[in-house]
């Protein structure tokens, strides 16, 4: 499965790099994540609860960080496998500096994934990951924004990262609201204002003239 | 003897228990002190074992035993082979590969067992699975059929040095030159994918190890108890006579239930044994799309040689067929492909290579069809391309090749899934096909309707095919029957029931050979302690080997109800009427005497009897063919596609078989019924998809579609009746008939249907999906 | 130990008083706790109604229920609907139409057929396939489902003007 996009952080591109290098923030920012220990220079291991639909369950993992050119790029590699089944993959993630002190981050990458997540989860598969990583970039964002407050105002970090079921219930919205995308309710809504119009001028020729 | 039950349309007798929930399946099994068992199974397609930890699954309350193939030690063995091997000749060549109860070092499919829990329910046993901590070391999974060729692939099998599992050559008469001979010669890539059989029922066993009486019953949904009695006793060092295996009342066969020593069979009698309690395990719905077996691919590089007027000079198929992990089943489904690659036709000369590959998949076992439809598939469609290509009608190039039936018995010049000569007994095919074409109004529908509908912009298309199947295999089959003390008569055999009605089949040959009514018949089916000879219900053979080993028990028991009742009576035998469970003297009703009254006087308690003579009025009869009978049939069928969306509805449905003599009208149109739904689910709807990694990726019933009430349409079904000489009855099988040509017919019918994009269908199956894809191919080029 | 809960449900007019576990499933509790066994299970992911009880008047699949849920509410399984020697319109019509061949799916096709008979006692075939659509038949290919639940329907209205 591929997976592939872009997101823009609000913040300096130094402070982005810290963040996604920084194990303590990654474990808030990735509701589900139970523990999250880096245990080598660039190795981390986890474990996290992973929903997908019906099925869910306990995740252990290895994240390899590799290709290293601060604070531009890397490339993240990981292993993960529990009861639901297995993903491993690998992507890499490009930082630019927008010059408005914004980053934009480019991320692409290409997953296996196998046991019940991939033969039961197939069909939720693609929004389920989309939203999670969205929801995970905004967590980020959060922690990144409080992070240069907090540095601009010499104060200590407060932030609060979502909680596992606000992380669901935002995962659960996401895909309902995928099967109507605003798109498509914009055409709907211009279908019926067509055939208001039609109908109108219809109904006003048979009684008219 | 005129038939009173036999060719009539009898209701059945199993009917009323199954609609009141007084039929037991084996989940039905319920035993004091009944453990129940989870598998743990492997996410990877391929895979090192390196370790297992199952001490906290060992430590959760309520688990009893935590299995692996360590702990299993020496017994844990690969199954047997589950069909005798293939005879060596020089262009034979076949490595034998089988399961194994629990993985010992390398996981082969997405699913094998790892480990097997032991817990006091279910549900806990589930939660005890997740407690094993397994370690898997991921290898490149074999996925694809013709990468798994190269030499660079990954084996499955690292002992040997390459994924071929086997290799084997057929010929009939010479198609080099049919071919330099010929006015067309046709030549095309077809790929052939089937699916699961997914009956409504999962697997399931129950074991009972009684240490006590050193006895073990075991409850199994296989459509063949008696060779899974004797591998069990054979595997667990018991006598035949320790083990008793009941097949009960089965939710659906159709394949995947016959003899299969699937790991959870061979183990969980073990466990009982080592647990000295009953064990139960049931698969459910996920698990049967992982581990129960399946159909898949197989590719075929074809060709066909014509004269000009549509004659077949020859035929070339070359082939490879996934196995998947394993091949306990020989080579039985290419086997048949090959059997029926030259169709109904009269084939003069025939080429065909097939190679069998291993993959990460699992198993690879007959499903409803067999390798059948892949060769009517080929056969059918090269046909239809052919007559394309001459300008012919698709039904008259059949009828310019049909056997004709002065030919019959048919010798095909190569062999068949049972290694003896592919003989066609009998057949008479050209009545069939017409009537097929009059009941489907084929004349009617391409001259006037068709044109008419076209130009009100309608997609409307029809197809017609033939196909031959290859039915009533051996070995053999037994009977016994015996008329009991209270007129019943009791029939013992040893195939099992899964749906095809054979408590009222087998009851109507009876009771018009004993002159009792069809109710009074009281079939026992699939219990080893009952009858212990035969082999099982597969291959369409029951009504055929078992159907004639209680012809002829029944009629040996007549013989001596006949010689006792002429004693008794003291009548000739000439004289004697059975009828309504009395033996009458004809003209003389008084002088009667009752089947029961008959068989107590046949068992005496006292007094001398005749040496040499039997007690009681019980006979035992064995069948086996000289070879398997092969029926014959038409499938028809006019449909719309709807070209916004690809859905296809099918508007008329006709089936003509010929399959001998028929026993019950009623049960022969349900099967086809039955079989044509499973048809349009392969051609039309199922698919089982898996990735690169070979992982499965519908293990649902809301991914792998089942054809519901609304996809499949009313079918008309005609007969006609060409007695196989094979045997007394003179029937042919037809289970698998409803379902083997119709892929070939959708493939007909979809191009009929849409001839602007002058599509060529050469693929099977299909889906809204990938019609609209071809059409955008074909306007691509 | 797990936590279990009393609960009060009423099967076939007899009132059964049971402790479950929250997670056990209606069709486990039918099937292994009351052993009646007549309702089957096929995929429990509610797909193919095999599973199938009338849950207060309504056709339901007992795979997507929990016990708990059924908690003070009445259900109709097969084994209720009629005694062997005397049998339900919809059964006889099974028998004489050949509408099962395994009988696995059969006690699901019942049930959701009883409750349509009930709001459609005229049906065309066109409805019966529509109202049979979510239960999964892998043997008859529906067609003489669709001739049993006519028949029944012919039966059921032929004995309302008697």
């Amino acid at each position: 499965m591929k997976i592939d996009g872009e997101y823009l952080f609000k913040g300096p591109r130094e402070e982005v790099w810290e963040i996604i290098r920084d194990p303590e923030v990654l474990a808030t920012a990735l509701p589900g994540t139970k523990s999250l220990d880096k245990v080598g220079e660039n190795e981390y291991r986890g474990d996290m609860n992973v929903k997908v639909g019906p099925v869910g369950g306990l995740f252990s993992g290895h994240l390899l960080v590799s290709n290293e050119v601060p604070p531009e790029s890397l490339t993240l590699t990981v292993d993960g496998r529990g009861s639901p089944g297995f993903i491993n993959g690998s992507g890499n993630v490009v930082l630019t500096d927008t010059g408005e002190g914004t980053t934009l981050m480019k991320y692409d990458g290409e997953v296996q994934i196998g046991g019940k997540l991939a033969s039961v989860g197939q069909r939720l598969l693609d929004t389920a990951s989309k939203s999670t990583i969205r929801q995970a970039l905004d967590a980020l964002d959060m922690a990144l924004q409080a992070r240069v407050a907090a540095k601009a105002e010499g104060k200590a970090v407060e932030y609060t990262p979502p909680s596992e079921t606000q992380f669901a219930a935002a995962v659960a919205k996401d895909m309902a609201g995928q099967a109507l995308s605003s798109r498509t309710l914009w055409i709907i809504i211009a279908i019926i204002v067509i055939i208001a119009v039609i109908a109108a001028i219809w109904i006003s020729r048979t009684h008219g003239g | 003897m005129a038939t009173k039950f036999v060719g009539k349309r009898v209701q059945r007798n199993e009917d009323p228990r199954l609609l009141t929930g007084q039929a037991l399946f084996v989940d039905d099994v319920d035993l004091a002190g009944m453990l129940h068992v989870a598998f743990l199974r492997s996410d990877y397609a391929h895979a090192r074992l390196k370790s297992i930890d199952i001490s906290a699954a060992q430590k959760r309350p309520g688990v009893v035993a935590v299995y692996t193939a360590e702990i299993m030690g020496d017994d844990c063995q690969p199954g047997p082979p589950l069909v005798s091997p293939p005879p060596t000749a020089k262009n034979v060549l076949f490595n034998s590969r089988r399961q194994v109860p629990l993985v010992i070092d390398k996981v082969r499919h997405a699913g094998e067992t790892i480990a097997a829990v032991v817990a006091e329910s279910r549900y806990i046993a589930e939660d005890a699975v997740e407690d094993i901590i397994v370690d898997l070391e991921p290898l490149a999974a074999v996925s694809d059929l013709e990468k798994a060729l190269s030499p660079t692939s990954a084996r499955v099998h690292e002992d040997l040095d390459s994924n071929l599992a086997a290799h084997m050559v057929q010929e009939k008469g010479d198609y080099a030159s049919a071919r330099a001979n010929a006015d067309v010669v046709i030549k095309r890539r077809i790929t052939i994918d089937r699916g699961a059989a997914a009956a409504m029922e999962n697997r399931g066993i129950v074991a009972d190890w009684d240490a006590k009486n050193h006895h073990l019953t075991v409850w199994d949904t296989t459509q063949a108890p008696i060779p899974i009695r004797n591998g069990l006793a054979s595997r667990l060092g018991l006598s035949e006579h320790q083990v008793r295996v009941i097949a009960p009342f089965l939710g659906g066969g159709f394949g995947p239930k016959m003899m299969m020593f699937y790991p959870e069979e061979m183990l969980i009698p073990w466990i009982s044994m080592k647990l000295a309690k009953p064990i139960k395990w049931i698969e459910d719905r996920r698990e049967n799309f992982y581990a129960t077996t399946q159909e898949r691919v197989q590719i075929h590089d074809v060709e066909m040689a014509l004269t000009r007027d549509g004659r077949i000079l020859g035929i070339s198929d070359n082939f490879l067929h996934d196995t998947g992990a394993f091949d306990p089943y020989g080579l039985t489904i290419p086997l048949n492909t090959q059997s029926h690659a030259m169709g109904a036709y009269d084939v003069p000369n025939f080429h065909s290579e097939l190679k069998v590959v291993f993959t990460n998949k699992v198993i690879s076992t007959p499903i409803r069809g067999a390798g059948r439809p892949q060769g009517i598939y080929v056969v059918e469609r090269m046909l239809d391309i052919a007559a394309k290509e001459l300008g012919l009608d698709p039904v008259e190039i059949r009828k310019r090749n049909f056997i004709p039936p002065d030919k019959f018995p048919y010798e095909q010049e190569i062999i068949d899934q049972a290694f003896s000569q592919l003989i066609f007994d009998s057949g008479n095919y050209l009545p069939v096909m017409e009537k097929a074409a009059k009941l489907i109004g084929y004349d009617q529908f391409v001259r006037e309707e068709q044109p008419r509908l076209r130009a009100e912009g309608r997609h409307a298309g029809i197809g017609v095919v033939s196909f031959v199947e290859t039915t009533g295999v051996g070995p053999y089959e037994g009977a016994r029957i015996t008329v009991q003390a209270n007129g019943k008569i009791g029939v013992a055999t040893g195939v099992g029931t899964q749906g095809q009605g054979h408590y009222t089949s087998f009851a109507q040959v009876v009771a018009d050979q004993l002159g009792v009514d069809v109710r009074d018949v009281q079939l026992v089916s699939g219990d080893t302690a009952e009858f212990h000879w035969g082999t099982g219900t597969f291959a369409s053979r029951g009504a055929v080997v078992a159907g004639n080993a209680i012809h002829e028990s029944a009629k040996a028991v007549r013989a001596k109800i006949l010689k006792l009742a002429s004693e008794t009576l003291g009548a000739p035998e000439e004289e004697l009427e059975l009828e309504d469970g009395q033996v009458r003297v004809a003209d003389i009703p008084h002088q009667s005497i009752s089947l029961g009254e008959l068989a107590s006087l046949a068992n005496p308690l006292r007094g001398a009897v005749e040496p040499g003579s039997e007690p009681g009025l019980e006979a035992t009869a064995y069948f086996g063919p000289k070879y398997g009978a092969t029926a014959f049939g038409v499938h028809a069928m006019i449909l719309e596609v709807d070209v916004e969306t690809m859905m296809v509805n099918i508007k008329k449905y006709v089936v003509v078989e010929d399959c001998g003599t028929i026993l019950n009208p009623m049960i022969l149109e349900g099967q086809i019924h039955g079989g044509v739904a499973m048809g349009i689910g392969n051609a039309f709807y199922e698919k089982l998809v898996y990735d690169d990694n070979a992982q499965l990726l519908n293990a649902s019933l809301a991914d792998y579609l089942i054809p519901s009430a609304t996809e499949v349409p009313r079918i008309v079904v005609g007969h006609e009746e060409t007695p196989s000489p094979l045997n007394s009855l003179g029937t042919k099988g037809a289970g698998e008939a409803g379902t083997i040509p119709v892929p070939a017919l959708f493939a007909q019918a979809l191009e009929n249907a849409l001839p602007e994009y002058k599509l060529e269908i050469v693929e099977t199956p299909l889906s809204p999906n990938r019609v609209f894809e071809l059409i955008q191919k074909k306007e691509k080029t | 130990m797990s936590q279990t809960i009393d609960i009060s449900v009423t099967v076939n007019h007899t009132t059964y008083e049971r402790s479950v576990e929250p997670r056990m499933l209606l069709s486990d509790f039918l099937r292994h706790e009351l052993c009646l066994t007549g309702t089957h299970v096929g995929c429990e992911h509610g797909v193919c109604g095999a599973c199938t009880v009338i849950f207060d008047g309504q056709p339901c699949r007992s795979c997507l229920i929990f016990a708990v849920q059924a908690d003070g509410h009445e259900i109709l399984t097969i084994e209720g609907l009629a005694p062997i020697d005397n049998l339900h319109p919809l059964q006889q019509s099974f028998i004489e139409a050949h509408g099962l061949q395994c009988g696995f799916c059969t006690p699901g096709f019942i049930l959701t057929m009883v409750p349509f008979l009930e709001r459609n006692p005229h049906p065309t075939e066109e409805e019966i396939r529509q109202a049979i659509s979510g239960n999964i038949c892998r043997c008859t290919g529906y067609q003489n489902i669709v001739d049993a639940v006519m028949l029944a329907a012919e039966k059921m209205s032929a004995a309302q003007r008697v």
